[in-house]
């Protein structure tokens, strides 16, 4: 049984670009009418344009590199994390700022009700296969490296993750407070990093190519952050 | 190909008996299952048997010897049996045709139907799982496919053959009789008041052609076969134009009685759909399968409501 992964990495594109938002009223009676889009992952297109554009009225962002964010396809793009949210969703405006494309924060709790709310507006569980879903089906995932709380640098990264995802852009992302002391007097700094090169021939699951990707990944925002 | 179509019976079975109908490689198809096909069929032959008696069964399939299995004798809970009789009939149609096959020295290539029920949504577990995903059934139903499946692979380690198990999203379609069908179609349906997770669907069509090409390409392992996009209950339900009536915790089992008076019973894998919602990745199917495309889950849905058995009188038409 021979697979062509690009063949598979094709499909779904294009589908993930966000809408501006719709007047309040339009937008209840699409809710209350059912004409709104969910996908497998539980995403609600709807929602999480809603979320992206109210995020980005909370969070002011600057993006460095901006070309270097994927514009089509799916990628995994992971960035250092404090303790809280910030980080991910300054990523997560600087993205839909920059390609317009929806972004799924890697992170749901796997609870029955509260993780449906919020992969409705766009998490995902960090179960590893359905992050390879995801991917395979043109989407682009931000995936934490593990909290450095109290440290500065770049936390542990994902490496069961990056195991299931091999053969996709890695783009490494440091996510840095514009102002002394994460105060919000300046805009949050978003740099992006070229993709961390893998093995080509490294199919999913490959456990050495996963570690030496997680470990280049982990180096590649480790510089980033010392260079902002 | 000497082709043997167990629940032949079923609107599946009797469209997958169709659709090998027009293959020239398919030389003779052989039908049985406990009630008749649902099509006037052309150049298939049916057996009416029940497949609790065993041994009548057992015999029959011996004495046609088939190549190739189609084993869509697989019953869903409160499709067509309630939810003993579905179990009962699956395992005895499973043991008794399979393993006769088997015996029977010619078999070259199995293809069986299983679901997606076969994953379960138990914490921990991926919500869209691929094919290697873990099987941990969470619903008499998911337990019955993983059963099927388990036996089905046995036959490969005995015989070496190829052995296809497709494991289909929830099957809705105008003529497919099928618990989560009936719950959508209600004037009111029960939907979950919080979280509304998605679900995806297979049209009817599809599922019949993936078996028709997983048969006759020999596919080997297990393939999810899932419909393109997803929706939830909710958006479901207000397309159809019937009314959600939002729904937590205990006063599940209240609503499912009152359902089950109204003629839509909720066995306990489509009460999970509704709740916790069902996935599955299928881009390993859109590969193997070759470039067809699936009918999407929201297109399925449409397709629902759009059957009316009774023709309701439109105000235009009420004139006239």
């Amino acid at each position: 049984m021979v697979i062509d992964a690009a063949e598979i990495r094709q499909r779904g594109q294009g589908s993930d670009q966000g809408r501006a938002p719709e007047s309040p009223l339009t937008l209840l009676r699409r809710r209350i009418d059912g004409r709104f889009q969910v996908d497998a992952f539980g995403g609600d297109a709807q929602l999480m344009d809603m979320l992206g554009w109210a995020l980005g009225l909370a969070v002011r962002v600057e993006v460095e590199h901006a070309e270097r964010f994927p514009r089509t396809g799916g990628a995994l793009l992971v960035a250092n994390r404090g303790v809280g949210v910030v980080e991910p969703a300054a990523l997560a405006v600087g993205f839909r700022k920059v390609t317009g494309r929806r972004i799924r924060v890697i992170g749901a709790p796997d609870a029955p009700v509260l993780g449906d709310l919020i992969r409705k507006l766009g998490a995902l569980g960090t179960h590893p296969s359905d992050v390879a879903a995801l991917l395979r089906a043109g989407h682009v995932a931000a995936a934490p490296l593990a909290m450095t709380w109290l440290r500065n640098g770049a936390g542990a990264p994902p490496r069961e993750m990056l195991a299931a995802i091999l053969g996709f852009p890695v783009v490494p992302v440091a996510v840095v407070p514009g102002g002394p002391a994460s105060l919000p007097i300046r805009p949050w700094r978003v740099i992006v990093g070229p993709i961390v090169e893998t093995e080509t021939d490294a199919v999913p699951g490959d456990t050495l190519a996963a570690a030496e990707l997680a470990e280049r990944t982990r180096t590649a925002v480790r510089r980033l952050l010392a260079a902002a | 190909m000497r082709v043997l179509v167990t629940g032949m019976g079923g609107e599946l079975g009797t469209r997958l008996a169709q659709l090998l109908e027009a293959r020239d490689e398919v030389d003779e198809i052989i039908g049985v299952d406990f009630v008749p096909p649902r099509r006037r069929l052309r150049r298939s032959e049916f057996k009416r048997i029940d497949p609790r008696d065993r041994e009548k069964l057992g015999d029959f399939v011996a004495e046609v010897a088939p190549e190739a299995v189609v084993h869509y004798g697989v019953y869903e809970p409160d499709s067509r049996l309630n939810q003993y009789d579905a179990r009962e009939f699956t395992e005895a149609c499973t043991v008794s045709a399979l393993g006769a096959a088997a015996r029977a020295g010619s078999l070259e290539r199995v293809v069986v139907r299983s679901g997606l029920e076969v994953y379960g949504r138990g914490p921990g577990f991926p919500m869209v799982p691929d094919e290697d995903a873990p099987l941990a059934p969470t619903t008499p139903y998911g337990r019955s496919l993983l059963e099927v499946e388990t036996m089905a692979a046995a036959l490969v380690r005995r015989l070496g053959i190829p052995v296809a198990s497709l494991r289909l999203a929830p099957v809705l379609g105008s003529h497919v009789p099928s618990p989560l069908g009936r719950l959508l179609r209600l004037p009111a349906v029960p939907v979950p008041a919080v979280g509304d997770p998605a679900f995806q669907l297979l049209h009817q069509e599809d599922a019949a052609v993936a078996m028709v090409e997983a048969l006759l390409r020999g596919i080997d392992g297990p393939l999810n076969v899932v419909g393109d996009g997803a929706v939830s209950a909710w958006q479901v339900v207000r397309l159809g134009g019937r009314i959600p009536i939002p729904i937590a915790g205990p006063v599940w089992s209240f609503a499912r009685q009152v359902a089950e008076v109204a003629g839509a019973p909720v066995p306990p894998h489509v009460l999970e759909l509704m709740r916790r919602g069902r996935a599955g990745d299928a881009s390993r199917a859109a590969a193997v399968l070759g470039r067809r495309e699936l009918r999407p889950t929201l297109e399925v849905c449409t397709e629902l409501y759009e059957w009316g058995t009774v023709t309701p009188l439109r105000r235009g038409e009420q004139a006239a």
